[in-house]
Formats: C-alpha cells, sequence, structure tokens
C-alpha cells in the first residue's frame, strides 16, 4: 500500500464523521465567502477608469438641502470640467412602497457624456432626448417588472409633489448601477412649477489630474453664499452613504471570526477523535520505524486533506451558488438596493482558501502532539 | 424506569474536553442569533416606543417622510383652528408646525461624517411629547441659534455637548441643553426652534403638523375625512403611532441577516453535535448491551442519548446566552431609509429574545442527537456486549 493510499484509507475509516466534519467546514467556508462578499460590496464600491473622473456637488448642510439650478452655469466656466449635470432623487413610489427602485431626474443630454461606462443605445437615446415625458431604464429593473420600450408608467412622487407619468423610451446595460431609472429634469420643474433646484451636481472632470484643484474651486466658488457646496469624489460620495449604515466593518468582521473560530474547534475536535481511535496503529507505526515527523506529516495530511476538500466545496460552491442566484433571483430587488453585483472575486475565494490551510494546520497540532509523544508501550496498551 | 440524568451529566464530564468543544461551538452560534436580533429588536423598540396614541401628524399628500414633507404657511393656518383639535387654558390650539432638516455632522471620533436629524419645535410640540426630560443644561431660547441635543447624539457626534458649538452652513448652533427621550426615535435628533430654523434652513414651509385631538372619536373622525378632501390642503393624517411603526421596516435587513446566519451556522454546530454524540455512543457500545440487560428498554436508551445531547446543547446555549449578554444597552446606530438619517439606539435583549436563543440550542441538540440515539437504540444486545 502506497503512503496516499494509506492516508486515504484513514481518512474514510469513519465515513460518517468525515461527512459531517466536511460538510460543517464546506458550510462555514460558504458562509465565509459569502459576508466577504457583501462586505466588499458595501465597502468597496467598484471604481473604474470613468468613476475615477466623477465628482459629485450636494449642498454642505446635507443631502438632504437642495442646490439652486443657476450654480450649474458657473461650475460649467470653472476650467476641468468637462460635463456638469443636475441630478435629483426622486424618491417615488411605483405602484408599492415595496417596489423601490432608484429614480433621478437628470439633464437628458447629458446623462451619456456622465455615465459614459454605461451602453445605451443611440436610436433609443434620440428618441428619449426627443420626448419630454421619456426614461430611460436600467436592464435589471425592466426585467424585474417585465417592461418594453414604449411602455408607460407612473411615479408617485413622495418627496417631490407632483407624479410624473413616464414612457420607456430607451434601455441601458453594464458599467453603471442597472436598476436606475432616469428622466428629464425638465419635466420635473415643469410639473413641480419650476422651483429652479435640484439634488446635486454630478460633474465629469477632463483629466483625473484636475481633480483636486476642481473640487477646491467649486466649493470656493459657493463660499459665503445661501447655498454652500460640498464636492468630493464619486467614491467618498458613496462611502460616505455606507459609513452611515453603521459599523458593517466591526460586524461582519467579529461574525467571520466566530465562524472561523467555531470551525476550527470542530475539526480540532473530530481530528482528536480520530487520531485517539488510532493511538495504537500509531504505536505499531512507530514499532516498525517510522519517526515522529513521520508520523507528525501523516496526521497533518488527513487534516490538509479534509480541511482543503471542505475550503474547495465551500468558496467554489459560494462562487457557484452567486452565479446562479444571478440567474434566477434579482439581488437587487430582494436586498432593496443594498446589493448590486454580489460578486465573489478570486481574493475572496483565495483568502478563503487560506483559512482552510491554517484549519488543516491548526487542528491536527494537539492529536498529533499527544500521539508522537506518546510512548510504544502505552499506545499497544490502549484498547479502543 | 428511565435511565437516570446523573448517567448522562458523567458521562459529558469523562469526555470533557469533546464536550466543551461541542458546547462553544453552539454557545458561538447562539451567540450570535441572540447580538444579531438584539440589534434588530433594540432598533424596532425604538420606532415601536415613539408617539403618543392620542397625537395626530399631518404630512403632504403623498408623503412617506417628515424630511421631505412639505405643508405652507397657508395650510398651516387653516389647520389650526379646525373644530376637532384639541385646546389648551388658555384657548391655545393644540396644533405644532414643525420643520424637520437633515444636517450632516461630524462623528465624535472624527471617522466621517453623517446626517442627523434637526427638528424646528415651539412651546405647543414639546407640551405635545410628554416623554421628554432635560437632564442637562436648559431649553433653547428662540432668536439666538442656541439647540438642546439628545444624550444618544452627543454621545455620537463631535462639539454637541452643553456649551459646545457645532458648524452647519454658515450658522453655528449652540448647545445649551441635553434631553433623553425614554428610548425613542426623538433621542435621535437636535432640537431649536421652528421659526429660526426655518430662517435658516431658507424653508418657507413648514415639514408637518402634529396635533392633539378632541377625546370624541367620531368628532375626530369626521375631522380627519373633512381635511383630508378639502381642496385647498394637500395633506396626509395618520396616528403619529402609526407613523414611527412604519419605520420599523429598517430592521428588517437585520433581521434577515440574523436569520439566515443563525439557520446555516447552526446546521454546522448540529453537525458537530452529531459527530460527538455518535462518538458517544460507539464509546459506550458495551455500557448500552449492560443496560440493556439490567432491564433497560430500547426506547430507555433513545430517550437517554437523546437527552444527553439535548443537554450538551441546552449547556452551550447557556453560555452562548451568556456571551452575548454584555451587549444590551450598548449604544450603537444605523442610517434610517425612511428619513436618510442616522437613528442611534441600544442592543436590546430580553428574557424572551434568550428563550429564543435557548429554543435554538434545543432545535440543535434534538437534530445533532436523533440519529446517534437511534444508532444506540437499535444495536442488539449480545453484540453490544460482545465488543471490545
Amino acid at each position: 500500500m502506497t503512503i496516499p493510499g494509506f492516508i486515504l484509507r484513514n481518512a474514510f475509516r469513519n465515513k460518517r464523521r468525515l461527512m459531517l466534519t466536511l460538510l460543517s467546514v464546506t458550510l462555514s467556508l460558504f458562509l465565509f465567502t459569502m459576508l466577504q462578499t457583501a462586505l466588499r460590496e458595501l465597502t468597496q464600491p467598484a471604481q473604474t477608469d470613468e468613476s475615477a473622473l466623477r465628482v459629485v456637488a450636494r449642498h454642505k448642510v446635507s443631502l438632504g438641502n437642495v442646490l439652486p439650478v443657476k450654480h450649474q452655469s458657473r461650475i460649467e466656466r470653472i476650467p476641468g470640467v468637462h460635463t456638469c449635470m443636475k441630478l435629483t432623487w426622486f424618491g417615488g413610489i411605483y405602484k408599492d412602497p415595496k417596489d423601490f427602485f432608484p429614480q433621478f431626474a437628470v439633464d437628458a443630454d447629458k446623462i451619456t457624456d456622465i455615465f459614459s461606462e454605461a451602453q445605451f443605445d443611440p436610436q433609443e437615446m434620440a428618441a428619449f432626448l426627443k420626448d419630454r415625458a421619456a426614461c430611460v431604464v436600467g436592464i435589471k429593473t425592466m426585467d424585474r417588472f417585465g417592461w418594453k420600450i414604449g411602455d408607460k408608467i407612473t411615479l408617485q412622487g413622495t418627496i417631490w409633489p407632483c407624479d410624473p407619468q413616464l414612457t420607456i423610451r430607451a434601455v441601458y446595460r453594464g458599467g453603471i448601477d442597472e436598476t436606475n431609472l432616469f428622466f428629464h429634469h425638465e419635466y420635473m420643474d415643469e410639473l413641480c412649477g419650476k422651483p429652479s433646484l435640484c439634488g446635486t451636481f454630478w460633474i465629469r472632470a477632463e483629466n483625473a489630474e484636475a481633480i483636486p484643484g476642481l473640487i477646491q474651486r467649486i466649493d470656493e466658488t459657493f463660499a459665503n453664499t445661501d447655498a454652500e457646496t460640498k464636492t468630493e469624489t464619486e467614491r467618498a460620495f458613496v462611502l460616505e452613504f455606507v459609513s452611515m449604515i453603521g459599523n458593517v466593518k466591526v460586524l461582519i468582521g467579529s461574525i467571520c471570526s466566530v465562524i472561523v473560530f467555531t470551525m476550527i474547534l470542530v475539526t480540532a475536535s473530530t481530528m482528536s477523535m480520530a487520531i485517539r481511535e488510532r493511538s495504537r496503529e500509531i504505536a505499531i507505526l512507530k514499532a516498525i520505524g517510522y519517526d515522529g515527523w513521520q508520523i507528525f506529516s501523516l496526521i497533518l495530511a488527513e487534516s490538509f486533506g479534509l480541511a482543503l476538500t471542505g475550503g474547495v466545496l465551500g468558496c467554489f460552491g459560494a462562487w457557484f451558488g452567486t452565479w446562479l442566484m444571478f440567474q434566477h433571483v434579482n439581488i437587487a430587488a430582494v436586498s432593496n438596493g443594498m446589493f448590486i453585483k454580489f460578486e465573489v472575486t478570486p481574493h475572496i475565494v483565495v483568502s478563503g482558501m487560506l483559512i482552510a490551510v491554517v484549519l488543516g494546520l491548526v487542528s491536527c497540532l494537539a492529536p498529533a502532539y499527544s500521539s508522537i509523544r506518546m510512548s510504544v508501550v502505552t499506545g499497544l496498551k490502549e484498547l479502543d | 424506569m428511565a435511565v437516570p440524568l446523573k448517567y448522562n451529566f458523567r458521562n459529558l464530564r469523562v469526555r470533557w474536553r469533546l464536550t466543551l468543544a461541542t458546547m462553544l461551538g453552539i454557545a458561538l452560534v447562539v451567540a450570535v442569533f441572540v447580538m444579531i436580533m438584539a440589534l434588530a429588536r433594540g432598533l424596532k423598540a425604538t420606532y415601536v416606543s415613539t408617539g403618543d396614541p392620542r397625537n395626530l401628524l399631518v404630512l403632504r399628500k403623498g408623503s412617506t417622510a417628515e424630511s421631505s414633507s412639505q405643508i405652507t404657511r397657508n395650510e398651516v393656518r387653516l389647520i389650526k383652528y379646525l373644530d376637532g383639535i384639541a385646546r389648551d387654558t388658555d384657548g391655545e390650539p393644540l396644533a405644532s408646525a414643525e420643520i424637520l432638516v437633515l444636517i450632516n455632522l461630524d462623528r465624535l471620533d472624527r471617522t466621517g461624517t453623517a446626517n442627523v436629524l434637526v427638528r424646528g419645535i415651539g412651546p405647543v410640540g414639546l407640551r405635545l411629547r410628554t416623554n421628554i426630560r432635560l437632564v442637562e443644561g436648559r431649553m433653547f431660547r428662540p432668536g439666538l441659534h442656541e439647540c438642546v441635543v439628545s444624550r444618544k447624539i452627543a454621545n455620537r457626534f463631535a462639539n454637541c455637548r452643553v456649551g459646545e458649538q457645532f458648524r452647519s452652513g454658515r450658522t453655528l448652533w449652540r448647545v445649551v441643553g441635553i434631553f433623553e427621550a425614554a428610548k425613542t426615535a426623538y433621542e435621535s435628533e437636535i432640537w431649536v426652534d421652528a421659526d429660526e430654523a426655518r430662517d435658516v434652513f431658507k424653508r418657507n414651509f413648514y415639514g408637518s403638523i402634529l396635533i392633539r385631538p378632541v377625546e370624541d372619536t367620531a368628532a375626530v373622525a369626521t375631522m380627519i375625512k373633512r381635511m383630508e378632501a378639502d381642496k385647498q390642503l394637500s395633506i396626509r393624517v395618520l396616528p403619529e403611532t402609526e407613523y414611527y411603526l412604519e419605520q420599523t421596516k429598517t430592521a428588517a435587513p437585520i433581521q434577515w441577516l440574523g436569520g439566515v446566519l443563525a439557520v446555516v451556522m447552526s446546521i454546522g454546530a448540529a453537525f458537530s453535535a452529531m459527530n460527538t454524540m455518535y462518538a458517544a455512543v460507539s464509546a459506550r457500545t458495551r455500557e448500552i448491551g449492560t443496560l440493556r440487560v439490567l432491564g433497560f428498554r430500547r426506547r430507555h436508551i433513545y430517550v437517554s442519548f437523546l437527552l444527553e445531547s439535548v443537554i450538551l446543547a441546552l449547556l452551550g446555549g447557556a453560555v452562548g446566552c451568556l456571551f452575548s449578554l454584555p451587549l444590551n444597552g450598548m449604544a450603537t446606530g444605523t442610517m434610517s431609509w425612511t428619513t436618510f438619517s442616522e437613528v442611534a439606539f441600544e442592543f436590546r435583549i430580553t428574557p424572551e429574545l434568550l428563550m429564543k436563543g435557548m429554543a435554538f440550542a434545543l432545535v440543535m441538540g434534538v437534530l445533532g442527537g436523533l440519529l446517534p440515539a437511534r444508532l444506540a437504540a437499535r444495536k442488539p444486545v449480545l453484540d453490544a456486549l460482545r465488543s471490545a
């Protein structure tokens, strides 16, 4: 019998115990992978070359205060600004509050410039531009409600006192959050009696180097006016939102460490059960000339095999599972827009596998130590 | 006669290493469950306890949050003197037009900023809320840019202690008092004078009106009907308690997380309990045989092993509950999806929640014990005795 064969035989000696332990390691690493993915999604908004060029200006008091539209022309004159677009959170209700998806009123002609990474169909966009009461919708929201181009929808305003009736004229895919709806800011202004207000300005800089100076100049321009601004990069803007949800990092981090700790506990006790019932055989191995290190490596191999199999099943299971889930569930809808991509990255899988490696090592330490130290005579005396 | 419980306890003690490891596994699962649920519960309790059942809240039609609702001054005039609104001894109607503004403040530890609600309120508004208690300093005086801050906000944000000043926009607000509000949602607010707030934040409208109707349900019903039908008013009237109750949905994602985590983790823990119990059964095969010879029935053996697993799990559950207890009352905060502002609350561990944690442990124990106990009960007596 070969050494690997011997290890395998030993591992499978108690199939039930092996399966139970394997399943609990798999489940733990599955959970770990999912939680890390959730954490990543919440704390590291995707950064593309395009999004790195965007800065957001909001009212200095808070996002809850609106800015006068007349700021726009002054921002546009600032050197380094490529495009400046009004973007106002509409927050309307479509049918039921449960059917939530983000809606924004924007400058219709600038949207392709600002969100240049999203794919818009030029013909559809031409139709969208021509119709004042038109909207462009992300593919995920289209699919969620089964909408087609040409459908009419009504949003009931909760923040703005108007109920726009919109016709879907265009669909966009990819690049940015695919659940948004954009419609003409002019249409909203008209319905609300031309308040000349907007929520934020989204600005595309000419190049990344211009951004720090740009941010400073915008805020300086409006300093000591009735509506001072706070301008920041898109990334900072998004992270600020996330930080308000609470200390997600601590919450998920501590849950993950509890999971890992529990998993080590379970696997270590399984390994010590497995080794203890074998003390007689180990004594025999010693008697026929195996030294302590050789026995240690046999035990280590077995525990590594167990941990790594669990790791592969758990991490790749999560990978496959999220992919599968994506085919059938609209995760953005289920999570109220909190999770959009929910992508398991190679980095997360690798860290899960590293934990499996540590698990394999740690869980065999105690039993291996005692069996190496045990004398041949005591080992042979053991009955069960 | 059943197998004495003492037998199970002794067995657990003999194999103490394994018992401890399994117990700790179950304890951690129960602790995670109780902690996350305590988070959701604390958040919910904040909203459930807010509002006086006697008060009605008036918002703009279609509006879901006080912070984004708009009531014109004309509407305020029309509503204030409606029949059906109670009056105080001076004949002043118990109606408080208020404004709620979101402001961005630095956190105390300077790790970032968050939105906080500033409520512009008048003397009537203070009288309509009975559970407010000033614990430090004094009430604000109109016209001096003074404010009172809730204790929880003062503990979480910079420059919010009595005597300190914080800047919002171009205005410096001086903190003159700290209040407590019986763990309600008001404990996430800063209060200033209503007219001053409208002036500083450039609002020519109010956000909401809180009214106290007369104690006559029929009269109140007709008043509400009349208000909502009035062409001059574009408003929505709802009980104050209902408005806050609706916001308990903020806790839904946390509850969801707690539930999913607990279920998946408990499967893992049940597997480990099962492993332990299988080991216990195989190590005690001879004892099982002996017990059978002594006259114990199969079902006695079955119940005995199942009980042992349950005891193991309940011990774990109890330890888990103990682990979670220090968290009770700890202050934390999250963002309300209704107002986009920080809501400060406390972890709340109730006896009922601890019972749920124990019930959870019980389920893990039963699931982990069922199959091994069946195996033990089915062992033929002679084989069991013969085994080494």
